[in-house]
């Protein structure tokens, strides 16, 4: 049977593939970033090829660097974490989980999906313009990033693109948002009144209000810096800014303006990639220890204080950034808070493992609830150090924070993607992904990714300072370059092995057997299960 | 591949078997057919939920407004133009067309409907060529978009509420078209109600802007 494009089911798989290509982007590019920081003289004849203003000899400049850092930022955190977990699978599940049809505007949804493209676009051309891709990062702070290519080869037509794609995208969003939200108020089936929807629904529910949050503040914030790049207003760049020989006209404005509005979307983002995730694991964990979750209503008020905490927090990014003390240490108490509901839920997690001890059942999106659960922790006790304005002072901008948002965003939140897509690749292409092959790559990319980065904590205490091209020029860092060598070497290898996971799925697409009647065995009254 | 039903994996969700599943489902077009009280349910909670998200924009601005103004000592006052007081009223009295347009439709005095959706629409047309004037007026005393902080939010913020407007608009204006070809059905009044409030809130962000700038900036 051939499904309408505006069915839910193609809509997920249409922002399944939009996220796979773009974390095999993400990934590869960021290979070519761990080459380049620990080797960075040698000359490669395919980065000349590649990059041949950039790279001219085969040697990159610290400019290419940073572009590709902006690109593997921006298409990891908006094209992978905030695509898979809530629009790929939220599309594919959330009608089925309520028991509704379709998602209430199904054309709507297709829409969005194609403006989600556009912005994909726009963010290429932005690394193809002629000077190359921008260079200021996902966080686009000022004045970098307001002034035009007098700022920097990308800065020019480079940067504006960018801002354009990430315009775009907050417009994709916000709409396939607003259908969620339809979705989950006007479309359950009429027998289930809220609290008895399933927890994914529920926190793909609460990413949706948290996007209709956040996402305008990202996009007001994007359409001023525009404006101060494109028709010289002065809102983010401060007045008498020298750069080289040239003296800004700009007067007035307030780079801090910028981080405010950025972070005001940029924390509660950082839940929006991984919710959905949460929402998944707790599924994946009850299907698999075959009973109700433990504490249901805890989990949903948890996933709610998470959000409502989620939305006050965003100060303790700008600790460094001349913060008056007294709103750092509300800012501080109150992320330090988001511990609270954060550890409600990871209990109620290890206590349905623990009361199904004898029964669990450790198949491959199992093994990745629980490799989630561990990192999540992990990740966790990372924040608690960033979140206390005196140890940021010193770990902000370093690799710690470095390790501390990609164990608990890049990993965890992959793991979670991962969780649901061998759990329920059956509803997205009608079969089984092989399980032999996908323990194998669970258990290599669970000590892979630590290998990666559980090292890079101790290049952040060591000082390591972030978005810097090059470790092996300074005196302070050369103690602790084997280490990053060795963080080179397990990241070269990570990505080897997710080579396994491409390959099952090509395979499976291509040769498996059709899935049979309920694939997973999971028995049918825990609640969660499907 | 085999029919994925939701029996498919780990059994049925917990709803009630007999029942037709939640919803018929808006865009108009899987609406007809599955329960017209559906589609117009989700299009309402849709709306409601477009003008959470213009109004966090415009809290935005605002926040950034307050920000920009705190952080720095280059903000000038200047002088609004007085069309803006015009616009306001006609702004207003659009409102209150649109809305006796959509009660007397309500009623079942569908004869009233057309001409007072009509002076709603030449209303909001006005209003839009008004704001057009004020920023020209504008123009020529010197306050532009760029120069001076205060101008520029404004600036911005009227921009980006007559681009809501136009948005509105476009969509009043698809309802006269229904209107005239009397074919305002199930999901044309789905359409009257929604951008009918859409409307309205359109009417109290501009008060709410005109007051910040009377009063404040
Ligand atoms: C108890 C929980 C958490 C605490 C206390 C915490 C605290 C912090 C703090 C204070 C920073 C700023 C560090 C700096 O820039 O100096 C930070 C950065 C970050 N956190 Fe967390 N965090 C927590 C959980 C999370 C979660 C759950 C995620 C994502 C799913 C996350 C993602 C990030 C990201 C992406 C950054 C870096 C942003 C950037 O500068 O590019 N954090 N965290
Ligand atoms: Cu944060």
């Amino acid at each position: 049977m051939k499904l309408p494009l505006t069915h839910h089911r193609t809509v997920a798989r249409l922002y399944f593939w939009l996220s796979l290509g773009s974390v095999i982007l993400g990934v590869l590019l960021s290979l070519v970033m761990r080459f380049h920081l620990v080797y960075p003289s040698k000359a490669v004849g395919l980065f000349q090829l590649l990059w041949p203003r950039g790279a001219q000899g085969g040697v990159m400049t610290p400019e290419l660097y940073l572009s590709l850092l902006t690109l593997h930022g921006t298409v990891m955190v908006f094209f992978v974490l905030t695509l898979a977990p809530m629009n790929a699978f939220g599309n594919l599940m959330l009608p089925r989980q309520l028991g509704a049809a379709h998602m209430a505007f199904p054309r709507l949804n297709l829409i969005s999906f194609l403006i989600t493209l556009v912005s994909f676009g726009l963010l290429l051309a932005s690394v193809l313009t002629e000077d190359g891709g921008p260079l200021s990062g996902w966080t686009a702070y000022p004045p970098l990033s307001a002034l035009g290519a007098i700022a920097g080869p990308g800065q020019g037509l480079g940067q504006t693109l960018w801002f354009f794609s990430i315009g775009v995208f907050c417009i994709g969003a916000l709409l396939s948002s607003v259908n969620v939200v339809a979705t989950v108020i006007e479309m359950r089936s009429p027998t289930m009144p809220l609290m008895a929807m399933p927890i994914a629904s529920w926190n793909w529910f609460i990413t949706a209000i948290l996007s209709l949050l956040s996402f305008p503040v990202l996009l007001a914030a994007g359409m001023l810096i525009l404006l101060d790049r494109l028709a010289g207003t002065s809102f983010f760049v401060p007045a008498g800014l020298m750069i080289a020989d040239y003296k800004s006209p700009h007067m007035g404005g307030s780079p801090l303006l910028w981080q405010h509005l950025f972070w005001f979307f940029g924390h509660p983002e950082v839940y929006i990639a991984i919710l959905p995730g949460m929402g998944i694991v707790t599924t994946v964990i009850s299907a698999f220890s075959g009973r109700a979750i433990f504490g249901r209503r805890a989990m949903i008020f948890a996933t709610i204080a998470i959000a409502l905490l989620g939305m006050l927090v965003w100060g303790h990014h700008m600790f460094t950034s001349g913060l008056n003390p007294w709103s750092a240490i509300a800012f501080s108490i109150l992320t330090l808070a988001i511990g609270v509901p954060s550890a409600v839920k990871t209990f109620n997690w290890l206590a349905t493992l623990w009361l199904a001890r004898g029964e669990l059942r450790l198949t491959t999106p199992m093994l990745f609830a629980v490799g989630f659960v561990s990192i999540f922790v992990t990740g966790g006790l990372s924040g608690l150090f960033l979140g206390q304005p005196e140890l940021d002072a010193y770990f902000h901008d370093t690799y710690f924070v470095v390790a501390h948002f990609h164990i608990i965003m890049g990993i965890a939140a992959l793991f979670g993607i991962f969780a649901a897509t061998f759990y329920w690749f059956p509803f997205l292409f009608g079969k089984v992904l092989n399980e032999t092959l996908g323990k194998i790559h669970f258990y290599l990319t669970f000590v892979l990714a630590y290998a990666t980065f559980l090292p890079m904590h101790f290049a952040g205490f060591a000082g390591t300072p972030r978005r810097y091209a090059d470790f092996t020029s300074f005196d302070f860092l050369t103690p602790i370059l084997p280490l990053q060598k060795g963080i080179t070497h397990a990241a070269f290898a990570l990505a080897a092995v997710q080579l396994l996971f491409i390959g099952n799925l090509i395979w499976t697409l291509w040769r498996g057997a059709a899935a049979a009647e309920n694939p997973w065995q999971t028995n049918a009254d825990n609640g969660e299960a499907y | 591949m085999p029919s994925l039903t939701q029996s498919n994996i780990g059994g049925p969700p917990p709803v009630h078997p007999e029942l037709p599943p939640g919803g018929g489902g808006g865009d108009g077009d899987g609406g007809r057919g599955s329960g017209g009280g559906s589609t117009r349910a989700a299009s309402m909670t849709a709306i409601i939920v477009v003008m959470c998200a213009s109004f966090m924009t415009f809290g935005a601005f605002l926040s950034a407004m307050v920000i920009r103004r705190g952080l720095s000592n280059d903000w000038h006052k200047f002088a609004l133009p007085r069309i803006l007081w015009y616009n306001t009223i006609v702004l207003i009295l659009s409102s209150i067309a649109i809305e006796a347009a959509r009660r007397m439709l309500k009623r079942g005095r569908r004869s009233y409907f057309t001409p007072l959706w009509t002076i709603a629409t030449v209303l909001g047309t006005l209003f839009l060529i008004g704001q057009f004037t004020a920023w020209n007026q504008l123009a020529a005393q010197g306050v532009f978009l760029v120069g001076n902080p205060s101008s520029a939010f404004f600036h911005v913020m009227t921009w980006a509420h007559a681009a809501h407007v136009v948005g509105a608009l476009l969509a009043v204006i698809y309802v006269e078209f229904l209107a005239l070809k009397y074919e305002l059905g199930t999901r044309g009044r789905t359409w009257v109600d929604a951008s009918s409030l859409f409307w309205h809130f359109l009417d109290v962000l501009w008060l709410g802007i005109m007051a910040l700038f009377v009063f404040w900036a």
